[in-house]
């Protein structure tokens, strides 16, 4: 599986959505991805990547595009 | 509290254990806890008798614990579980998700045996399982996600 594989099936099996609402997608666009669900993709993306996010990161991490270029921080390349 | 005890547990009273459950009569649902590890577990009781508030409506004749406080009892005690960490003392929480099968009925005479696992404490969000017993027969078992709001939101995106 490749990074943007592993990375996109992180969202699918978290919110449950398709590929074709991944690109645009956003905190709180849909109900799925509130609080809890973030919580949920940041462990669903550490554990993809065997990664540990830090803090401000996961604050950060506000959409799918965003998450794709955060990434790189973490030598993952998307 | 030494670091020792908090490796190795310790015991709550009934006014102790007020300090780590903010819930009050009459919607405190445990007397006492005999051993808390925190952030790994916690095992105490709640003693049923006839002058629990809901006996006379659940139900006239047939008096029980309904199903719903059962949970609730069983996540106050993984509350105790998680605001027994150092730092979290006080907090309050709220409930995400409960999953629960109930088996036996807990009736006044009984103690509800609490037996709860935390299974993962991060960002905010605590997820855990708990069983209760009645005799060393279950009666409740469920998973269970709570949450502490002020944690969980210093977390989220900011728009």
């Amino acid at each position: 599986m490749t990074n943007l594989e592993k990375y996109q099936q992180a969202f699918k099996e978290t919110f449950m959505v398709d590929d074709d609402k991944l690109a645009n997608l956003k905190y709180q666009d849909i109900p799925e991805w509130d609080s809890v669900g973030h919580m949920a993709l940041m462990a669903s993306i550490e554990e993809a990547f065997n990664i540990s996010l830090e803090i401000d990161d996961v604050i950060d991490f506000s959409s799918y595009e965003y998450g794709k270029s955060m990434l790189s921080k973490y030598n993952i390349d998307i | 509290m030494s670091d020792n005890t908090v490796d190795q547990g310790f015991s709550l009273n009934c006014i102790e254990l007020q300090n780590y459950q903010q819930n009050r009569y009459p919607f405190l649902l445990v007397d006492h806890v005999d051993l808390v590890i925190p952030g790994k577990m916690a095992i105490g009781y709640k003693n049923m008798t006839m002058n629990e508030w809901w006996i006379p409506v659940h139900f006239p004749g047939a008096p029980n614990m309904p199903g719903a406080l059962q949970i609730e009892a069983l996540a106050q005690m993984l509350t105790i579980s998680v605001t027994t960490i150092p730092g979290l003392e006080g907090r309050f929480t709220r409930a995400l998700d409960y999953k629960a099968k109930f088996r036996k009925e807990v009736m006044p005479g009984h103690r509800f045996d609490m037996r709860v696992e935390l299974l993962s404490w991060t960002r905010g969000l605590a997820k855990g399982i708990g069983v209760g017993s009645i005799d060393g027969e279950i009666a409740c078992e469920t998973e269970m996600l709570i949450t502490i709001p002020e944690i969980l939101d210093q977390y989220v995106p900011k728009k």
